[in-house]
């Protein structure tokens, strides 16, 4: 007889002793039909607990008997708890596990079926079934007879239980009399599939016909003889479900991946509709709304022009079509699992697997119950995706594929007016067509909803306790309560708007490593050395501007700007932490100037954006920092000249009447040096204000336009663009910068380093080719600053070059901020890309408040 | 930090007996990284002259203070100023000195007046040179003070604010020093350590026979001793100094009291259950609110946490006395939403809405009145029309005011907020009224309809 073995579950062996279960799994691995690992015995397992496969106690003295029947039961108990363990692990890795033990009893049975259950996967019975007297003459010839009263008693046993198992809620019972004869083959895993094709994943059709054939011919099928879309690279499309219900041509939609799935053109999947669809063709009593009605109507309009014997037949091809559609789809790349494709969401416990609950969970989603109202409340399930597979679904519609922790959603509302959406795979390519009209007749809109909502005030329940942030970059960024409350205090009295507040830059930190050079602090050798030893080969070095950091979010226009913030305005200025940068009236008359100039060479047209959102140094230093210099390091620098200036006098004065001065006198001729130099040094990143013709912008990034981020360019780029601004505005300034690729390239941009830092320039920064570098899986440090020789003087003290004082300034550590930068840019990053992507303001808040929060911890401010 | 004692005149080398340091040799002496330091730059039969200064560890220095995670704390003008930290380096070099005890062959010195010159710098204060001069003319000092020439590359300042300070006049040595050691702590605008009982001592001991007649006596002790607690340990007994210190009371009862007042009493008119007081800063009006009868819940919303804990502590005082509900705090603001807050009885923002931009308020007020939908909300605002009566030229009444509006601009504005129709609305004035430009305060209410 031949067996069909599932591709993953238990397959349960029940017979008594010497019914030849572990002959025939023996054979079959010799055989290699099997895996010796796919099978469990309690015999096994009794030697690796107790050393011992079987006890004994015939003839032995009843207080010795009873003492070894302990022992084995003993033993017995522990092995079969760790052959369960070893069971379930399989289960839930999704392995076949065959179970070699007699199972005679119905609850040894029940508790397997149980355990199957619970991890979704199925459970087979091959039953042994061999006379008494074969069973007996076996156990006379083994190794340790287990006796004819026991064997006697077992065979009663089972013959009483033998009848039961078939109901017992096995996928399906085997018999097996001559075990010699049994052949087994094994099943494979119907919802999985190598990708030996592209494809194409189509979002929510909702019967939207003439979309689904737009989004196709734009994807690059076309219309075959048989009237099958073909796709000329073979490439297939794959349905997330809901192909019918609320839009125009459910059924024509229906029959058309009927078609094509039977065809091997496609593939679709289960969903809501589709199994309320399904369950109304199987004659079942469901109630049809939520545009379910819409499909009862074309059934009724297809019967009265076809006929009812066609629209029966329809009908029936239907359902099964549908019945047959799986909760989700594996697909591998070389047998590694690499995508998932499920409706309204899957766990990652469940994925490859099937079961009744895992396809409820694939229709709906993680419905938690109710809230007060009695409105369903559905639970974000993507938070707990934790595994590496990317999976695509639909269900919920929002204005854009959202990208959540290597989920995406592609239902873009066609129905709702929106997008009919393909992602294409593996490009990882977003194609859409724009709905022709708003099909679904409810005024109940889930995009004007989601749209409507967008902008709406973060709840600050979400915060308040501490919360986590997922990026795309960095995975789970954790935000502390104790620094989430003065963020929360700087957003309520400091910062510009939250709707414009999409973006707050990440700290950067200096070298990790100070100079191995005697009079450096920070030397762009180490900078270099640190990405090199990371495996980046190629770098640039940029000049580093000495102003304030601002963040400039330029608009197309007031209009532009009233859709993507709901503020009418040119945009906003701001600082690193979110302030206004110039006053009300400087700010408005410098948007408008940067409005006017970009419109002038059509940036906005050229890149058919609304906005331009820019990272940049905003020059002069006094520009924001008039206040601070005046207090701080002029005031600094009077004392300390006066107070050297007025020694140097009078130990020059002195030194003809003592010799022993002029140790003294040196000293402070170098320190009134050092003074003067630190006096020097600020004065340089400051000039006159007359007017805004005195202000310089630098932008270094573009970060975002409209329609897109711009992480994925290499720096290189974007000096490209900040040269591009620089040429068309009076108010954009160059940055120098060099790429450094060798010995000679690096040579040559310390060289460079030296000569302007020893004019006073504040330093470089050192980035890896692209923005975002990871090596060893770990993200890599964006940008590393190497401040110059004078400039540090009014960090770290005018006399920090001083030996004695340099030696312990070389202590510092910079693990904290590099730490702080690289959260931070990750929170950026996450942030920009949300807003760009149309997502809530409640999400990209989660952002920026999170990156103020992190510069509310303390960390050395001399880093 | 440098302090040279110069003096001219016959017997003038005995001033280095009392400062016991020989004139042919350097002194230097390290005290925790940091060198004490003297030299004598003039020593003949009728002049003298002895420079004392410290050369600090500038490392050592800010290991040894203050907030570390603020980048002022490491650039600032301790590594120079003649300061408290000065005079504690050079405390023990000038020992002999400052307590009069030379060898006993010298001690006929110690009360010798000498015609002496002091210079000391750089010198680091607010005061003006008047109160300098004040503090040490009516020792007798002739008081000459010069400030650096300052040349900077662009606008940023008038002058330098360092100074050096001469002082000329006929002292005994151990009394001039026992006057700079008083005053200079004094003079400069920091504290370096904690000041406490045995500074009092200290300037007991080094005040002795001058401080006591000094007229600004009492600027010097408040002044030298920060804390006032310190400041009354002194005083105690003496004719209300403490008061003094403390700002005049007002004479009217002041226009914020007014205003929690009006606010209390219309508060209790509308007989709520429960309140949210926006923006509830110290928690003045909250703890008003609280002896509002029937009154069960008050929510106080604040997002600043230097504000939250002065008002628990406000709550705290009063929390034992009966009929009082102690205010709840709650972190928030106007630009979050807050479930919490959601149909309340009363919601209140007093001279709230002026500190946020003004183009962010109709967005604010659809949420308050659609989503937290109040049954009733008191809004109050400065009227802009009253300055005129505070003279107040086009100032607004507090730097962080975004606007302030007319009574005709409050009420326009109020009414377009209440585009839903959804509340009745009702205008007030609160404090002192003008005859044209009506009260300071303006206040509107607005009461949901009831049919809503």
């Amino acid at each position: 007889m031949k067996i069909g073995l599932p591709h993953a579950g238990i397959v349960l062996l029940i017979g008594p002793s010497n019914s030849g279960k572990s002959t025939l799994v023996r054979r079959l691995i010799e055989e290699g039909q099997i895996l010796a690992s796919e099978v469990v015995s309690s015999d096994d397992f009794r030697i690796l607990v107790g050393d011992k496969e079987f006890i004994d106690w015939r003839d032995r003295p009843q207080d010795e008997a009873a003492g070894l029947m302990d022992e084995y039961q003993g033993i017995s108990a522990e092995a079969f708890a760790m052959m369960d363990r070893v069971i379930e692990a399989r289960m839930r890795l999704s392995k076949l596990v065959l179970v070699d033990a007699t199972h005679l009893r119905s609850d040894d049975r029940k508790r397997y079926i149980a355990l199957a259950k619970k991890n979704h996967v199925p459970i087979q019975a091959i039953v042994f079934d061999v006379s008494e007297r074969v069973l007996t003459d076996r156990d006379e010839s083994r190794d340790n007879p287990r006796g004819k009263r026991r064997i006697k008693q077992q065979f009663q046993i089972f013959r009483n239980e033998k009848r039961f198992i078939k109901k017992e809620g096995f996928a399906s019972v085997y018999t097996v009399k001559e075990t010699e004869e049994v052949e087994v083959f094994r099943h494979g895993n119907p919802i999985e599939i190598e990708l030996d094709r592209d494809i194409d994943i189509i979002g929510d059709v909702h019967g939207c016909f003439d979309e689904l054939i737009q989004l196709l011919v734009k994807l690059g099928y076309a219309e075959n003889e048989e009237g099958l879309y073909e796709h000329p690279e073979g490439r297939k499309f794959v349905s997330v479900g809901d192909v019918m219900s609320r839009g125009p041509a459910s059924l024509q939609t229906m029959q058309f991946f009927l078609k094509h799935v039977e065809g091997g053109r496609a593939l679709m999947i289960d969903s809501n509709h589709g199994w309320k669809i399904a369950r109304w063709l199987d004659g079942r009593e469901v109630v049809l709304s939520h545009g379910d009605e819409k499909v009862e109507e074309e059934f009724r309009i297809f019967e009265e022009q076809e006929g009812s014997d066609a629209a029966r037949q329809l009908k029936q091809q239907l359902k099964d079509f549908l019945l047959a559609a799986p909760s989700h789809y594996v697909f591998k790349k070389n047998g590694v699992p690499t995508l998932v494709c499920a409706h309204a969401g899957i766990r990652d416990e469940f994925i490859g697997k099937q079961s009744g609950a895992i396809s409820d969970f694939c229709r709906y989603g993680d419905t938690g119950g109710f809230d007060e109202n009695g409105k369903s409340v559905r639970n974000d399930w993507t938070v707990g995706h934790q595994n590496r597979l990317l999976i695509v679904w639909g269900h919920d519609p929002k204005p854009k594929p959202l990208l959540i922790n290597n989920t995406i959603n592609i239902d873009q509302g066609v129905v709702f007016g929106g997008e009919l959406t393909a992602y294409r795979y593996p490009e990882r390519d977003f194609v859409s067509v724009k709905a022709k009209a708003d099909h679904s007749g409810t005024a109940d809109n889930p995009l004007v909803e989601w749209e409507k909502n967008r902008l709406n005030p973060p709840n600050i329940g979400k915060f308040i306790n501490g919360f986590s942030v997922l990026t795309d970059s960095a995975g789970e960024v954790r935000i502390p309560q104790e620094l989430v409350k003065p963020a929360i205090d700087t957003v309520s009295h400091y910062t510009v708007p939250i709707e414009q507040l999409v973006y707050i830059p990440p700290t950067m930190s200096p070298t990790p490593k100070p100079s191995a050079l005697p009079d450096y602090l920070e030397h762009p050798k180490e900078a270099i050395d640190y990405y090199r030893s990371n495996g980046v080969h190629t770098m640039i070095a940029e000049k580093k501007h000495m102003g304030s950091r601002g963040i400039l979010f330029l608009f197309k226009d007031k209009e532009s700007s009233l859709k993507h913030t709901g503020i009418e305005s040119l945009g906003s200025i701001y600082t690193r932490t979110g302030k206004r940068f110039f006053d009300r009236d400087t700010e408005m008359r410098l948007l408008s100037e940067l409005n006017q100039e970009l419109t002038r060479i059509n940036y906005f047209d050229e890149y058919q954006t609304d906005y331009v959102l820019l990272d940049a140094e905003i020059m002069p230093w006094n520009l924001k920092a008039k206040e601070l210099i005046s207090s701080q390091y002029a005031h600094v620098a009077e004392n300390a000249v006066l107070d050297r200036t007025l020694l140097k006098e009078k130990l020059q004065a002195a030194l003809p009447t003592n010799g022993d001065l002029q140790a003294w006198l040196d000293e402070y001729d170098s320190k009134l040096e050092n003074a003067n130099d630190f006096l020097e040094v600020f004065q340089k990143y400051c000039w006159d204000i007359e007017g805004d013709r005195s202000i310089q912008i630098a932008p270094f990034h573009v970060l975002a336009h409209s329609d897109r981020t711009f992480f994925d360019k290499p720096h290189t780029w974007h000096m490209e663009m900040n040269r591009k601004l620089a040429d068309a505005s009076r108010l954009f300034v160059e940055t120098e910068y060099k790429v450094i690729t060798d010995e000679a390239s690096e040579a040559e941009v310390i060289e460079w380093w030296k000569s302007i830092t020893e004019d006073g320039h504040e330093g470089i920064i050192i980035k890896p080719e692209f923005y975002i570098v990871r090596s060893k899986g770990k993200l890599l440090q964006p940008a590393i600053k190497v401040r110059g020789q004078r400039y540090l003087r009014i960090i770290y003290g005018m006399d920090y070059l001083e030996p004695k004082n340099l030696e312990r300034l070389k202590n510092r550590n910079t693990g904290k901020k590099q730490k702080l930068a690289l959260r931070e840019f990750a929170l950026g990053l996450e942030g920009i890309a949300r807003f760009v992507n149309g997502e809530s303001i409640e999400r990209v808040h989660e952002c920026t408040l999170g990156a103020l929060a992190m510069e509310s911890d303390p960390v050395d401010p001399r880093l | 930090m440098q302090l040279t004692i110069q003096a001219k005149g016959d017997n003038v080398k005995a001033v280095s007996y009392l400062l016991a340091k020989n004139p042919g040799n350097l002194y230097e002496r390290n005290q925790k990284g940091h060198l004490v330091r003297m030299f004598y730059g003039k020593f003949t039969d009728t002049e003298l002259e002895m420079t004392i200064f410290v050369t600090p560890d500038p490392v050592e220095l800010i290991q040894n203070s203050g907030n570390s995670y603020d980048i002022t704390h490491y650039i600032n003008d301790r590594e120079f100023a003649v300061s408290s930290i000065f005079l504690s380096l050079i405390r023990s070099a000038l020992g002999t000195a400052l307590n009069g005890q030379p060898k006993e062959e010298y001690a006929e010195w110690v009360a010798h007046p000498f015609p002496f010159t002091f210079e000391l710098g750089p010198v680091n204060t607010k005061l003006p040179d008047a109160q300098l001069k004040n503090l040490f003319e009516p020792m007798g000092y002739q008081v000459d003070i010069t400030r650096p020439e300052i040349d900077y590359s662009f606008d940023l300042k008038e002058q330098s604010t360092v100074r050096t300070i001469r002082l000329s006049g006929e002292q005994t040595l151990k009394d001039a020093l026992r006057h700079l050691f008083v005053l200079i702590p004094v003079i400069d605008d920091y504290k370096h350590y904690f000041i406490d009982e045995k500074e009092i001592e200290k300037i007991g001991r080094y005040g002795e026979g001058w401080l006591d007649q000094h007229p600004l006596r009492e600027t010097i002790y408040r002044r030298a001793l920060r804390f006032k607690e310190v400041y009354e340990l002194v005083e105690n007994g003496e004719a209300e100094p403490a008061v003094a210190a403390a700002p005049a009371p007002l004479k009217k009862t002041s226009l914020n009291e007014l205003r929690y007042a009006k606010i209390a009493k219309t508060a209790a008119g509308l007989k709520p259950k429960s309140i949210v007081d926006f923006g509830s800063g110290e928690g003045k009006l909250a703890v008003k609110l609280g002896f509002i009868d029937g009154v069960e819940e008050i929510l106080a919303v604040e997002p600043s946490q230097v504000e939250t804990m002065k008002a628990l502590r406000r709550f705290e005082k009063v929390n034992d006395k009966t009929d009082f509900v102690e205010p709840k705090t709650l972190w928030g603001s106007l630009f979050y939403f807050d479930e919490r807050l959601k149909g309340k009885d009363l919601m209140i923002l007093c001279e709230v809405i002026e500190h946020i931009d003004e183009e962010r308020l109709p967005k604010i007020f659809d949420g308050i009145l659609h989503d937290y939908a109040p049954k009733s909300l008191i809004v109050t605002t400065p009227n802009r029309e009253y300055n005129e009566v505070y003279d107040m030229d086009d100032h607004f009444r507090h730097d962080d005011h975004r606007f302030e509006w007319t009574r005709q601009e409050f009420r326009d504005w109020c009414e377009k907020r209440n585009h839903a129709g959804d509340y009745d609305i009702e205008f007030a004035g609160i404090g002192e009224e003008h005859q044209e430009q009506g009260f300071p305060t303006q206040m509107c209410v607005f009461q949901r309809k009831v049919n809503n």
